[in-house]
């Protein structure tokens, strides 16, 4: 029987042959293991023949076999799409519509939502969760109200709190009567929970429809695009769901974890935290999408077109407006989407084709720099040189 | 250094051209090796094919590369 210790020393021989995420997974699970020598043996070798079986050679077509990879699963989900399970209250875009949403690299997604975790002594108690969770949630007067009226003859806007909220809120009358007094022009009387806004000058019933509108939308607490929050507890802690992002503010509140708390608006990751992790953000998400629906994609495909999608910085579309729309070549331009807007702006100003890629050459009707055709071959000439050397003599 | 599966597609097929159209096979033939494509494929095996693959860097320089 072999110990963790030969097993490891053996492991660290392969180094350079498997990458490190294999190595460490392979260890975990021979630790578990009894194992003899010969055993670990036949263990490695299989790993190392698997390994290079599933890598990819030089002159693969892997966009292509990347673009099926993800093709054929899409249209297992145009079938499938209407009959799905919600994530808890909130409703979030899935399925086809949700990748086709990735792909186009859409400025913000139709459903934004994001998944907040909490530190360890935050998540763990449900009282300061719910207290992080208030602090994010968007909160306008409006909410707070049960009804609001306008007084022409005492010139005045009352505001009729309601108290069931307010104390479900956890708002203080005077976190109240405070944001009222910055508001400029006028005075705040307050009596129990009536509160009554009076103009300085006199105002006609518009100037006063006005006011009550203002004073609906001032703007209490929580971050903004952020509507709805909602409690979960997952496991053993407690995360906080939200409608709408904002993953910069998010990100100040004190108790969130941020090494953790993601959201699904790509191009928002991409501008608060780099373009890393937009890339990572747009493989996960397909990722996810394509699980929730029971399809196992490879993740290297994936990799592959949120690569495509980052090369340059920033996000960008796959399609015309992207990917296929900047390609240096005019011919693989024209071959995609507006063929003829292409040839004219090529011809006029006058663009060069250097034949370089795929879709050029099979236009032209050349063989494809790919697999085989990629080969370049020369003879060598040894043999007939020592022939020419023999008659020489 | 190891050939993709694609260079020896190509080596195979180059050498088995010439072979039928009467090169000399570089091997000693056995009675049951008749096929361009058998011979080229025990050559290759044998390394003793005198074709030599380029592959092109990116920095557009050319790697001879031996067989």
């Amino acid at each position: 029987m072999l110990t963790k210790e030969e097993i490891d020393a053996r492991l660290e021989e392969l180094k350079d042959r498997l990458p490190e995420s294999i190595l460490k997974e392979l260890r975990e699970e021979l630790h578990k293991v009894k194992l003899t020598e010969e055993a670990l043996e036949s263990i490695i070798d299989e790993v190392l023949k698997r390994y290079e079986y599933a890598k990819v050679e030089p002159g693969e077509a892997v966009g292509v076999v990347a673009a099926q990879s993800m093709g054929e699963p899409s249209t297992q989900m145009t079938m499938r799409t209407f009959h799905y399970a919600g994530v808890a209250e909130l409703n979030v875009t899935l399925g086809l519509p949700r990748i086709i949403e990735i792909v186009d690299a859409r400025k913000k997604p139709s459903t934004p939502m994001m998944t907040i975790y909490l530190e360890e002594e935050y998540a763990r108690d449900r009282e300061k969760a719910e207290q992080v969770a208030r602090e994010i949630e968007t909160l306008y007067l409006e909410d707070l109200l049960e009804k609001s009226e306008i007084d022409i003859v005492h010139q005045r806007v009352n505001l009729y709190l309601d108290e069931y909220e307010m104390r479900r809120r956890k708002v203080e009358m005077e976190e109240v009567l405070k944001k009222l007094g910055s508001v400029k022009g006028v005075s705040v009387e307050a009596e129990d929970n009536v509160v009554s806004v009076v103009p300085e000058k006199t105002a006609t019933i518009k100037e006063l429809r006005k006011l009550e509108n203002r004073l609906k939308g001032i703007h209490l607490r929580g971050i903004k695009d952020i509507r709805r929050v909602v409690l979960r507890r997952e496991g053993d802690e407690y995360v906080i769901y939200t409608e709408g992002s904002n993953l910069k503010d998010v990100l100040r509140i004190e108790g969130v974890d941020i090494t953790r708390t993601k959201t699904n608006d790509i191009t928002e990751i991409q501008r608060v935290l780099g373009i890393e992790a937009g890339r990572n953000a747009i493989i996960n998400e397909i990722l996810d999408t394509l699980n929730e629906q029971g399809l196992q994609v490879d993740v290297r495909h994936l990799m592959l077109v949120a690569d495509m999608m980052a090369v340059d910085g920033t996000i960008k579309a796959i399609g015309r407006h992207g990917v296929s729309g900047e390609k240096a070549s005019v011919l693989a331009r024209a071959a995609f989407e507006i063929t003829v807007d292409h040839l004219l702006h090529a011809a006029v100003a006058g663009e060069y084709e250097e034949l370089e890629g795929i879709v050029e050459n099979v236009i032209v009707g050349r063989p494809v720099k790919l697999g085989t055709g990629m080969v370049e071959l020369v003879m060598r000439r040894e043999l007939e040189e020592a022939k020419e050397a023999r008659e020489a003599e | 250094m190891k050939l993709t599966k694609y260079e020896k597609a190509r080596i195979i097929g180059a050498r088995a051209l010439q072979l039928s159209m009467g090169a000399p096979p570089l091997i000693r033939l056995s009675k049951d090796m008749h096929e361009p494509i058998t011979i080229a494929i025990e050559e290759l095996n044998r390394g003793v094919i005198p074709i030599t693959v380029y592959r092109r860097m990116p920095e557009k320089k050319l790697l001879g590369e031996e067989e």
